[in-house]
C-alpha cells in the first residue's frame, strides 16, 4: 500500500468522521442536556438533505445556489426542530424511557413516510458548482475538493460549539444543565427554554449536515438508517454529553470505515461495531464520558 | 389455579376459532400468535429485568433465518428446525448480551439496537449465504401443515407451550431474582447474587424465544427477508408491550392483538402503514400513558379504591414503621 493511498483514505476517513460529528454532536448534546435519545436525528438529517435539494433545484440558475440552499435548508430544519420540540418532545420530559424512545421511534416512521410522500422514491442528485467539483492535490494526492469543504465545515462547527459551551453565558448554562437540572432551575433559569434551544441547535446542525451531505452522492430513501447507527456508535465510543468524546469518536469511526473499505468492504460496519464493543469492555461509559448516571 | 380459569377459556376459544372464521382471519390469528410470542419474549427483558432492548428483532431474525436456511438448503423437518432456531438465536443473544448487560437504561437500549443493526447488516451483506436483500424464498411447510388452519394449530400449540415455559420461568425463583434485579440491582448484588450472570441468562432465554417466534414466521410467510432484523421491527414489541402493559405477563399478547388488527385494517387501504402506526404510537404515548391494561387498571382501581384504601394505608404504615 503506497503513501498516496494511505493519504487518500486518511482524508476520506476524516471527511466521513466530520459528517458523523455533525450528526452525533447534536444527538449527544440533546441527550446530555435533555436526557432524551433522539432516534429521529438521522431522519431529520435526511430531511435536511432533501430540503437542500429542493432549494438548490429552485435556485440552480444562480452561482451561489448551492451555498444559499445549504443555509436555507439548515434554517428550515431549525424551524422544524422547534416545532417538534414544542408540540411533541416537551410533553414527554417527565415520562419513562420507553415512552420517550417510542415517541422518537414513531417520529422516524412518520418522517420516513412523509419524505416518501413529499419527495417520492427516486434518488435525487445535486450538481456541484465548479468551485468544489474538481479534485485538489494534497501532497501530490488527488482529493475531492468538496470533501475538504465538508471537513472545514465540521471543524468550524466543532470549534464553534466548543467556544459556545466554554465561553458564552448560554453555553455555561447548557453545561450546567448537563450536570444538574435542578440546580440550574433553582437559579431561576427557565429549563424548558434551555431545552428548546438545545433541541433546535441540535436539529439545526443535523440539517446543516444533511444539506452538506446532499451534493456528495445521490440522496436516497433510507440512507438515514446506516447513519443513525454509526452516530450511536460514535456517541457510545466518545461518551454521551462529551463534545470532545463525540469529536474523537467520529474520527475513529470515520477512519475505521475508510480503511476497512480497502481490505474488507462488506465488513466495514461490522468492524465499527467490533471497535465499539472493544472500547465498551474497557470503558463502559465511553472514552471521554463520565461513569453512568442511572 | 382457580384464578386462571379464563386462560383455559381463551385457549379453548383459540381452539374453536378457525372453525368459525374465514381463512384471512386465520392468517391474522397466526400472526398475532407469532408476534405475541416475540413481544412476550421481549418483555422477559423489559418487564422482568427492567431493561429496554431496542434490538430484540435481531434474535427474531436469526431464528427466522435459521429455520429458513435449513428448510431451503436441507431437508430437515420443520419441528427439528425450530429448536435450531432457538439455539442459533440463543448463541447470538449470548454474544451480544455479554456486552449489553454491562450497561443499563438508555445505554442498554442503544447497544442492543446497535447490535441488532449489526445482525441486520451481516444478513444484508452476506449475499452468498443469506440471499442478502432478496431474502429467502420458497420456505414451504411440510404437507401436513400446508393449510392455514393446520399451521394455525401448529403455531397455537408451540406458542402455548412456549408461553407456559416462560410463565414458569417468570414465576420461578429465577424470575423473582430478575424482579429483584429490576427493582434494586445493588441490594440484589449485596445478598450475593451474580447479577450479570442472571441478566445474561435471562437475556439468552428471551433471545431463544424470540428465535422460536422467528422460526415460526418463515414457513408461515413462505419467505424471510433481512428486514425482520431491522430496528423498525425491534420497535414493534416495544410498542405492543407499552400498549398492552409491561407488568402483566399477557400484556404484550394484548398489544399484539391490537397491533396486528390495526395492521390488517390499515394496510387494507394504504401503503403508508409506518405513517399511520407512527401517528398511533405518538397518540398512545402522549395521551394513553400506561397502555390499555394500564387504563383498565386505573378504572379498576377507582372502583376498588374505596374498599382497599384502609387496608393499603395499614400496610403502608407497617412498611414505613
Amino acid at each position: 500500500m503506497d503513501f498516496s493511498l494511505v493519504m487518500a483514505q486518511c482524508l476520506s476517513g476524516l471527511f466521513r468522521g466530520m459528517m458523523l460529528f455533525l450528526i452525533a454532536s447534536g444527538l449527544s448534546l440533546i441527550f446530555g442536556v435533555m436526557n432524551i435519545l433522539n432516534f429521529a436525528h438521522a431522519s431529520l438529517w435526511l430531511v435536511g438533505a432533501y430540503f437542500a435539494y429542493t432549494f438548490w433545484y429552485l435556485l440552480q440558475d444562480y452561482g451561489f445556489g448551492l451555498w444559499l440552499s445549504i443555509a436555507l435548508a439548515s434554517l428550515t430544519l431549525a424551524a422544524i426542530g422547534w416545532l417538534i420540540e414544542v408540540v411533541l418532545i416537551r410533553r414527554v420530559y417527565d415520562r419513562e424511557l420507553p415512552e420517550q424512545l417510542l415517541l422518537t421511534y414513531a417520529m422516524v416512521l412518520i418522517i420516513g413516510d412523509l419524505i416518501k410522500l413529499i419527495w417520492g422514491v427516486e434518488d435525487r442528485i445535486i450538481a456541484r458548482p465548479p468551485l468544489v467539483a474538481g479534485p485538489v492535490f494534497f501532497l501530490g494526492t488527488p482529493f475531492d475538493s468538496y470533501f475538504i469543504f465538508v471537513i472545514l465545515i465540521g471543524l468550524s462547527v466543532a470549534i464553534g460549539l466548543w467556544l459556545f459551551l466554554k465561553k458564552t453565558r448560554y453555553g455555561h448554562i447548557v453545561r450546567a444543565a448537563v450536570f444538574s437540572r435542578e440546580m440550574v432551575s433553582a437559579l431561576g433559569i427557565p429549563i424548558p427554554r434551555i431545552y428548546t434551544g438545545v433541541f433546535v441547535l441540535g436539529i439545526f446542525i443535523a440539517g446543516l449536515a444533511g444539506a452538506v451531505q446532499a451534493p456528495v452522492g445521490s440522496i436516497t430513501l433510507g440512507m438515514d438508517m446506516a447513519v443513525i447507527i454509526q452516530a450511536f456508535c460514535v456517541v457510545v465510543i466518545g461518551g454521551f454529553g462529551s463534545l470532545l468524546g463525540t469529536f474523537v469518536g467520529s474520527i475513529i469511526v470515520g477512519e475505521v470505515y475508510a480503511f476497512s473499505i480497502l481490505f474488507w468492504p462488506q465488513g466495514a460496519l461490522v468492524l465499527i461495531f467490533i471497535v465499539t464493543a472493544l472500547i465498551l469492555i474497557v470503558r463502559p461509559w465511553g472514552l471521554f464520558g463520565t461513569p453512568m448516571r442511572a | 389455579m382457580k384464578r386462571y380459569w379464563w386462560l383455559a377459556l381463551i385457549f379453548v376459544g383459540a381452539l374453536i376459532l378457525p372453525m368459525v372464521i374465514e381463512v384471512f382471519w386465520v392468517h391474522i390469528a397466526i400472526e398475532i400468535l407469532i408476534l405475541g410470542l416475540f413481544a412476550v419474549s421481549f418483555n422477559m427483558i423489559f418487564g422482568y429485568m427492567g431493561q429496554l432492548s431496542f434490538g430484540h428483532a435481531a434474535y427474531y431474525g436469526v431464528g427466522a433465518y435459521a429455520t429458513g436456511l435449513l428448510m431451503v438448503k436441507t431437508s430437515v423437518p420443520l419441528p427439528l428446525c425450530l429448536p435450531v432456531s432457538m439455539i442459533a438465536a440463543g448463541i447470538c443473544a449470548l454474544i451480544f448480551g455479554y456486552f449489553c448487560i454491562r450497561l443499563t437504561g438508555i445505554y442498554f437500549a442503544i447497544l442492543t439496537m446497535a447490535f441488532g443493526q449489526l445482525m441486520y447488516y451481516i444478513i444484508f451483506q452476506w449475499y452468498s449465504f443469506t440471499g442478502g436483500d432478496d431474502g429467502l424464498q420458497g420456505i414451504v411447510p411440510p404437507d401436513f401443515l400446508f393449510g392455514a388452519t393446520a399451521y394455525y394449530y401448529f403455531t397455537l400449540f408451540i406458542v402455548t407451550a412456549a408461553l407456559i415455559i416462560m410463565w414458569y420461568i417468570s414465576e420461578s425463583p429465577f424470575g423473582y431474582t430478575m424482579r429483584a434485579i429490576r427493582d434494586n440491582t445493588d441490594r440484589t448484588r449485596f445478598i450475593g447474587i451474580n447479577v450479570r450472570k442472571y441478566m445474561l441468562i435471562n437475556f439468552v432465554i428471551a433471545g431463544m424465544f424470540a428465535g422460536l417466534a422467528g422460526g415460526l414466521l418463515g414457513p408461515f410467510n413462505r419467505s424471510v427477508a433481512p428486514d425482520l432484523c431491522n430496528w423498525h421491527q425491534s420497535g414493534i414489541p416495544v410498542f405492543m408491550t407499552v400498549i398492552g402493559g409491561p407488568l402483566g405477563f399477557f400484556g404484550p399478547m394484548i398489544g399484539s392483538v391490537i397491533y396486528t388488527f390495526l395492521f390488517a385494517f390499515v394496510t387494507g387501504f394504504t401503503e403508508y402503514w409506518p405513517l399511520v402506526i407512527g401517528v398511533v404510537i405518538t397518540f398512545v404515548v402522549l395521551f394513553v400513558p400506561g397502555g390499555v391494561l394500564g387504563l383498565a387498571e386505573v378504572r379498576m382501581k377507582i372502583l376498588r379504591s374505596k374498599r382497599v384504601k384502609t387496608e393499603a394505608n395499614e400496610s403502608l404504615d407497617m412498611e414505613s414503621g
